[in-house]
């Protein structure tokens, strides 16, 4: 499903690029920052980081089409870093009470084992 | 001060010369623990006032675990955003870790035409931000000995009394001393993040940062209509030097067929930047669309050097196109096709997924606040 997925994407992102090699017209604002030379290749990578990412997604227990729009909001450089780093990224949650309870329970041991004898 | 005479024997002068060196061990602790903190003591940001508070800014009690969709819709409802927690949830909650991830955090206010920026990790730029009026979303680890990550939002600080103001989890006002709020800030790098409108543009942003945050919200509206104009207006208007913001205020007007205005634009970025082959593409095609072939294809002949070689493909069709038509213009054989060829070229859409990683302004040891 995936896999077929991605394919059709990459046609439709070659056709994509040959047609813009092939046209004249206006250069992106992005290709100001910078001349890459591996223009068509990093498109192509780029497609392929965001199924993956997108599967990654899907396998932290996020539906695919949620999963697709998520990434198609993420820079190319966020695609390729969350889907290299999903499980150990922080992410950022509530303030728990596991904490306090482990720390009264050390106290609580320690003043047992120490200081009752 | 220990030059001064503590006691007549050398034995007194010792022990009060090794408590000395063990003060000054404590400091050295003391500012490698908050070395941010030690640093404003002395070094106060200017222009920052002491004391300033955000306090109209909406607060959202966050529910189970979700403080991630709650300090976003805070920080976007401020931005001017009708948004509640809600909808978000689905956009950066990750059930398996029952919390939200910073890139996710990044990503979503640019569904609601916010750009997101990422602040370099220093207190200073925290401080100048919301002393601007921005309200600056934070990853803390509040965990006592495990991390416990957590996002929060910073809307204030009072120098005087030292302390942060924060709407966080349940509490609508928060205040932390700034001691305890960068220990708990730098566990995450001093991550901190602001989700502005594309037109206002972070007092502490630098050029390329603001410049790589506008082309992602451009990326993620591929069809338009988010005030990119307006974002790349105010990227030129801060950098005048800027490339990346004129080819964007020049694509944009281009896009709404503002031709002569694009051009001028251009020629501008062209008299800035004589040897940038985009610019040199994009002035010729805007050009050419007014019916100037002649002084296009003049403009053309200033590509060369290595920038044309890499969009030597680009500047060849742009060339052939332009050729194409002045024949047809000139051949009175042909007026038909002429209108045919001029309604055919369309401009293409500036192509994505170029652009190399971004430069981070990582910020080097020197920048910071030197402790004493």
């Amino acid at each position: 499903m995936l896999r077929k997925m991605v394919c059709q994407t990459l046609i439709a992102s070659l056709l994509g690029v040959s047609m813009q090699t092939a046209g004249a017209g206006m250069i992106g604002a992005d290709r100001a920052v910078t001349a890459s030379t591996q223009a068509h290749r990093t498109l192509v990578l780029s497609v392929l980081d965001r199924a993956d990412t997108s599967a990654a997604l899907q396998a932290q227990g996020i539906d695919p089409a949620q999963a697709r729009e998520r990434v198609a909001v993420m820079s190319d450089q966020e695609v390729r870093q969350l889907a290299s780093d999903i499980n150990s990224a922080p992410a950022g949650a509530d303030v728990s009470v596991g904490g306090v309870l482990l720390v009264v329970a050390v106290a609580a041991a320690v003043w047992y084992f120490v200081f009752r004898r | 001060m220990n030059a001064r005479p503590f006691g007549p024997t050398w034995r007194r002068g010792w022990v009060v010369r090794a408590l000395f060196a063990l003060l000054l061990a404590q400091l050295a602790g003391c500012a490698q623990l908050v070395p941010q903190t030690i640093g404003l003591r002395t070094d106060w940001p200017a222009g920052v006032p002491e004391r300033t508070e955000i306090s109209e800014l909406p607060f959202f009690p966050q529910t189970d675990y979700q403080c991630g969709p709650a300090a976003l819709a805070t920080v976007l409802a401020h931005s001017g955003v009708a948004i509640t927690p809600e909808p978000l949830v689905s956009q950066v909650w990750l059930p398996s870790r029952r919390g939200s991830l910073q890139i996710e955090m990044l990503a979503a206010p640019r569904r609601y035409g916010r750009v997101s920026y990422v602040l370099a990790p220093r207190f200073a730029d925290l401080l100048r931000e919301v002393a601007a009026g921005h309200p600056v979303l934070v990853l803390q680890d509040v965990g006592l000995i495990a991390p416990q990550w957590h996002y929060a939002v910073v809307n204030g600080f009072d120098y005087a009394s030292g302390s942060i103001y924060l709407r966080s989890d349940i509490r609508p006002r928060v205040v932390m001393p700034f001691t305890a709020f960068e220990r708990s800030w730098m566990q995450g790098g001093y991550w901190a993040m602001v989700a502005q409108r594309p037109d206002r543009i972070p007092v502490s942003a630098s050029e390329s940062g603001w410049i790589e945050a506008v082309l992602a919200l451009e990326r993620a509206h591929a069809d338009g209509g988010v005030g990119m104009q307006a974002a790349w207006t105010a990227a030129l208007q801060r950098w005048p030097n800027s490339l990346p913001a004129a080819v964007g205020l020049a694509n944009q007007h281009y896009a709404r067929r503002e031709l002569t205005v694009a051009a001028e634009v251009l020629r501008e970025a062209h008299r800035r930047h004589p040897k940038s082959a985009v610019v040199i593409n994009n002035l010729a095609q805007t050009l050419s669309d007014l019916g100037h072939h002649a002084v296009a294809l003049q403009v053309l002949q200033n590509a060369g050097g290595e920038a044309a070689q890499v969009f030597s493909v680009e500047l060849a069709a742009t060339r052939a196109q332009i050729e194409l038509r002045s024949r047809q213009e000139i051949s009175p054989g042909a007026p038909a096709v002429t209108k045919t060829e001029a309604s055919q070229v369309q401009p293409v859409q500036p192509r994505r997924g170029a652009r190399k990683a971004p430069r981070r302004a990582a910020p080097s040891a020197r920048e910071r606040p030197a402790s004493p």
